[in-house]
C-alpha cells in the first residue's frame, strides 16, 4: 500500500536526521574531528527535516493503522509460530512508533509529562523503530514482492487514489502550516507551529530563558571573561569590543526544530585563542555563568574553534544581546545545534 | 536479501535496547508503549472506522472523507498545544492564538472541500 510507502521514507528520514542530531550533539569521542562545520545551514536542515518528517509521519501513521484496523481482529489469534512472531513485531513497531511520534511531539512544546530523560528514551526507542520495521519487511518481503508484480485493475484503484490523496492533503495541511519554523518561504502560513521567530526579540526565538538558568543583570555586571591557555588572561566587555569585530550571517537552529538566519557579530574565537598562546589545532572547553544546565560546560572541537565564522557574539542583528540571548557574550558556530551555542559565556579554556 | 533485512532488524532492535534498558525511569517507557496501542486500538480506531460508515453512503465521499483526515490531522497536532498545562516556559513559545488558528485551519479545509464537490459537480 501506498501509505506504508510513504510512512516508510518518512521513518527513515526521521531516523537519520535523528542520528545526525544525535551525533552533533553527544558525539562519541572517536567522531568529534570529523564533524563537518559546513554548510553552516547543515542542522538548520536536518533538523527542520526531523521535525517535519516526525509531524508528517503522525498523520501516515494514522492512516496506515486505520486501513490494517480490521487485520487486529484476525481469527484464531495466531496460526503458526510464524504467524504470531509476525504480529509480535507489528505490536512492537506499532508501539515504538506511536511513542516515538507522541515524544516528539509533546517535546517540541517544551512538556514533560514523564519519568524518563526525553533524549536519551527518544534516542533509544528511535533505533527500536529502525529495526522493527526493517523486520516488518523482512516478513512481509513477499507480500510486497507480490504488489509490485500486480497489474493494478482491481474496482478499488479508483478509491485508493482517492483515499491517497486524501491523505496527501492532510500530510500537506499538516506540513503547510507548522513547517514555516524553520523553512522560512512558509512563514506566511504559520498558524499552528509552537513557534514563530517574527514574534521573537531581537528576531530570534529563545530555548531557556536568563531567569531559567538564574542569570541577572547583576551576575553580569563587573563580568569580565577569563581565557586560559599557555598565555591566560581576563578581559572586560569594553576591551572585547574595542578588538576589531567580525559581522557574519549564521542560523541558529535548535533541536526542537525551529530555526531562523540572524547576524551575529563580536570577536572571533581564533583571535582569542591566539591571544591565549594556544597552539593550532586547539579544542576549547566553553562554560557558562548559568547556575546549572546540562549544557553549562561546553566543549568546542578544534575545527569549531578554528572557524573564521565561531565568534564569541556581542551583538545579534546589530543590537546589543539581550539578557535572553545571553548578554553580555555568546558562542555563535556553523553547523551545530542550538544547544552548543553557549550563553552568557564566563570562561574559555584552551585543551 | 530477505534474511539479512530480518538480521538487521533485529540487531538495530538490540541496539535500542542496549541503550534503552538502563535508563531510570524504564517503567514509563513500558507505560508509553502498552499506552499507546491500547489508546489506538480501544479509542481511535473505533471512531474512526464509525465515521468511515457514515461517510460511506455521502455522495462525494471521496472529498469528504479527505476533508475529514485532514481536519483529524490538524486536530492531533494541535491538540497537546491546546491541552498543556500551564503558562509556557519562555515568552518565545507557544506565541500563537492556537485555538482560533485551528479554527481558521479547519473553516479553510470546509470551504476548500465544498469548492471542489461544486466544481466536481458542474463537470
Amino acid at each position: 500500500m501506498a501509505i506504508g510507502r510513504w510512512l516508510g521514507a518518512a521513518i527513515v528520514v526521521c531516523f537519520l536526521t535523528g542520528l545526525i542530531s544525535h551525533v552533533l550533539q553527544h558525539p562519541p569521542g572517536w567522531m568529534t574531528g570529523l564533524l563537518p562545520t559546513r554548510p553552516v545551514w547543515g542542522y538548520r536542515l536536518t533538523q527542520g527535516l526531523h521535525v517535519a518528517s516526525g509531524l508528517a509521519a503522525i498523520v501516515l501513521v494514522m492512516a496506515k493503522l486505520w486501513t490494517v484496523y480490521p487485520r487486529l481482529f484476525e481469527w484464531p489469534p495466531f496460526r503458526s509460530l510464524a504467524h504470531l512472531v509476525e504480529r509480535l513485531t507489528i505490536a512492537l513497531l506499532v508501539a515504538a512508533t506511536v511513542f516515538e511520534l507522541f515524544t516528539g511531539l509533546i517535546n517540541i512544546l517544551q512538556w514533560y509529562p514523564w519519568p524518563f530523560s526525553f533524549t536519551q528514551a527518544h534516542f533509544a526507542v528511535g533505533w527500536i523503530v529502525a529495526g522493527s520495521l526493517l523486520l516488518h519487511l523482512a516478513v512481509k518481503a513477499p507480500l510486497i514482492r507480490a504488489h509490485w508484480r500486480k497489474k493494478t485493475s482491481d474496482v478499488d484503484a479508483a478509491d485508493r487514489r482517492a483515499l491517497l490523496a486524501g491523505v496527501g492533503a492532510a500530510v500537506g495541511v499538516v506540513t503547510l502550516t507548522t513547517a514555516g519554523q524553520s523553512f522560512t518561504p512558509l512563514r506566511a502560513f504559520t498558524l499552528l507551529a509552537p513557534r514563530s521567530p517574527d514574534l521573537a526579540t531581537q528576531g530570534v526565538p529563545v530555548n531557556r530563558t536568563a531567569a531559567a538558568a538564574r542569570v541577572s543583570h547583576a551576575s553580569a555586571d563587573g563580568w569580565a571573561l577569563e581565557v586560559t591557555g599557555p598565555r591566560p588572561y581576563r578581559i572586560t566587555l569594553a576591551e572585547l569590543n574595542a578588538l576589531p569585530q567580525r559581522r557574519v550571517r549564521l542560523p541558529i537552529a535548535c533541536v526542537e526544530g525551529w530555526s531562523v538566519n540572524a547576524w551575529w557579530s563580536g570577536v572571533p574565537i581564533g583571535d582569542l585563542l591566539e591571544r591565549a598562546g594556544a597552539p593550532p589545532g586547539s579544542a576549547l572547553r566553553v562554560t557558562s555563568l548559568e547556575a546549572w544546565g546540562y549544557y553549562r560546560v561546553m566543549e568546542m572541537p578544534a575545527q569549531y574553534a578554528a572557524d573564521p565564522q565561531t565568534l564569541l557574539a556581542l551583538r545579534l542583528n546589530d543590537e546589543v544581546l539581550s539578557l535572553d540571548h545571553g548578554y553580555p557574550a555568546r558562542i555563535i558556530a556553523p553547523n551545530r545545534p542550538g544547544v552548543l551555542q553557549t550563553k552568557w559565556v564566563s570562561r574559555l579554556e584552551v585543551r | 536479501m530477505r534474511i539479512i533485512l530480518g538480521v538487521a532488524g533485529v540487531a538495530l532492535i538490540a541496539v535500542g535496547l542496549f541503550f534503552l534498558l538502563p535508563l531510570p525511569g524504564l517503567w514509563g517507557v513500558a507505560a508509553g508503549f502498552a499506552g499507546a496501542v491500547a489508546l489506538h486500538d480501544a479509542i481511535v480506531g473505533p471512531l474512526v472506522l464509525l465515521t468511515g460508515l457514515l461517510v460511506a453512503r455521502l455522495p462525494d465521499r471521496a472529498v469528504v472523507r479527505g476533508a475529514l483526515i485532514s481536519m483529524g490531522a490538524l486536530v492531533l497536532v494541535t491538540l497537546p498545544v491546546l491541552l498543556r498545562p500551564g503558562p509556557p516556559p519562555n515568552p518565545t513559545l507557544l506565541t500563537l492564538p492556537y485555538g482560533r488558528n485551528l479554527l481558521i485551519c479547519l473553516g479553510v479545509v470546509a470551504v476548500v472541500a465544498v469548492a471542489l464537490v461544486l466544481v466536481r459537480r458542474r463537470r
